[in-house]
């Protein structure tokens, strides 16, 4: 029995309605639902000052409240960041529990420049639609935002060239 | 079904790897007291960020698969389970808005964005990426947590891209993200108007995901 | 009864099922195909394909964070 709670995997189902559920909390704590990327941009602009530049005087963080506070802050004293950070822990947690954890390489160079192109076109992605699978997509919807189902289509098309190209050079 | 014999195969010694569980949670527990002491608030997104990780992992949940998998074997489970996740959170969160527009607030709370290029373009690439990559956002995090170093690459990729995008966003906004409208459902429908139709066009979606999965069979 | 072993370790979701179904089309009835993998959602890819297409499969977990699945073909 407790071998099901921890170390066989729960349905999808199960997690969807978790998480339907925790982000429906969230909502109701914070004020606003689940969102991913902008703590991404957050790591991204901090490492880039540490670097010599000044992301703090782009327009992108200079003309929002929100995004401008960010940049006062760091890893620990940002909310976003912390969140991201989380869902890290939470699953890292969630391996150990169940003696799952394991070490895995990277195989080959391929994978690098097909791991780093992909992130590199999701993230810029991520910037002009305001969000990823989650911000623009999976809390969007339930916003009654239209923009969710637009974005969710795109993503579906974008996934389908996704796995034209995966098949033809990575099988 | 008939059963497989099983070879002799040499096993590796599992180790437990409870102890180092405790040791994690106990780090992450100190943690979350420092952070929250710091700022209430920081430890409460934390916790909810610990949370979405664990319950993500151990339902293997991956948005990734979610978009790819119809395609390449036909499965459409996971879309399903999102499917059913949307509806729930439709009901919950036009309450937690209507609630809010009860109340006189003027900005109504939650994800509402505009509709244009930027949004296709944005969705577009953020499904390629995210095929190619092996993982949405939410699952590069989560295989970060697994012990997958090249999730660390692909996250890389992601501070790279959004940099990047947010030094361009003046442009796009410009060009593009201005003008566009956003559209919030009531406003067109009203809001018992717009939920029917939302959770009407998710349950003929999932209709439609379960009517697919049954008649593909992808074999290669 | 051959036994043909596939080395999917490191290798995103995707990959080990198709590399699977690539290598089922070329084996002889009655062979066992063993897929490695260290991918735990490649796991759920292969109970649902297999329960799809009413094929025995079975997942012994070999170490810590790492399966070997094993098909019959038939």
């Amino acid at each position: 029995m407790l071998d099901k709670l921890i170390k066989e995997p729960w349905t999808y189902y199960t997690g969807a309605v978790l998480i339907a559920i925790l982000n429906t909390i969230l909502f109701v704590v914070i004020g606003r639902p689940w969102q991913i990327t902008s703590g991404f941009t957050n790591w991204a602009a901090w490492i880039w000052r540490s670097l010599g530049g000044k992301p703090e005087q782009w327009e992108y963080f200079a003309t929002n409240p929100v995004r401008a506070e960010a940049m006062t802050q760091g890893f620990f004293t940002n909310t976003l960041s912390l969140m991201d950070f989380g869902l890290i822990i939470g699953a890292l947690l969630a391996v150990l529990l169940a003696s799952q954890f394991k070490f895995k390489k990277v195989k080959s160079y391929k994978q690098v420049i097909v791991a780093l192109l992909g992130g590199i076109i999701m993230g810029y992605g991520t910037r002009i639609s305001s969000g990823c699978n989650i911000g623009a997509f999976f809390s969007a919807i339930p916003s009654l935002s239209l923009s969710g189902w637009v974005y969710g289509i795109f993503v579906f098309l974008g996934a389908w060239l996704g796995s034209k190209i995966l098949m033809r050079f990575l099988l | 079904m008939p059963q497989i014999e099983r070879s002799i195969v040499p096993r590796k010694k599992k180790k437990d790897q409870k102890p180092v569980f405790l040791i994690v949670l106990c780090v992450v527990l100190l943690l979350l007291y420092i952070v929250g002491s710091n700022e209430q608030t920081l430890g409460i997104y934390l916790t909810f960020g610990i949370a979405f990780g664990f319950i993500l992992q151990r339902s293997r949940f991956c948005f990734a698969a979610g978009f790819r998998d119809p395609v390449i074997v036909g499965s459409t489970s996971i879309l399903r389970a999102i499917v059913i996740a949307m509806v729930i959170m439709t009901i919950t969160f036009s309450i937690i808005q209507y609630h809010s527009l009860l109340q006189g607030i003027p900005t109504i709370p939650g994800h509402i964005y505009s509709i244009g290029f930027h949004t296709a373009l944005g969705g577009f690439l953020f499904g390629v990426g995210m095929v190619i990559a092996g993982g949405c956002a939410t699952g590069t995090l989560m295989r970060i947590g697994e012990g997958f170093l090249m999730q660390c690459i692909v996250l890389i990729g992601f501070l790279i891209g959004t940099l990047l995008g947010a030094r361009h966003f003046p442009w796009w906004e410009k060009n593009f993200i201005n003008e566009a409208p956003s559209i919030h459902l009531p406003s067109y429908f009203g809001w018992p108007g717009s939920i029917g139709l939302q959770i009407g066009v998710l349950m003929l979606l999932f209709y439609l995901l379960k009517r697919y999965e049954d008649k593909h069979n992808i074999m290669l | 009864m051959a036994e043909i072993r596939i080395d999917c370790l490191y290798e995103a979701c995707p990959i080990p099922l198709l590399k699977a179904m690539k290598k089922l089309k070329k084996i002889a009835v009655g062979d066992v195909l063993i897929i490695e993998t260290d991918h735990s959602c490649a796991i759920k890819n292969f109970t649902e394909w297999t329960q799809k297409n009413n094929l025995p499969c079975e997942i012994v977990e070999v170490d810590n964070g790492e399966w070997e699945i094993r098909l019959i073909k038939r």
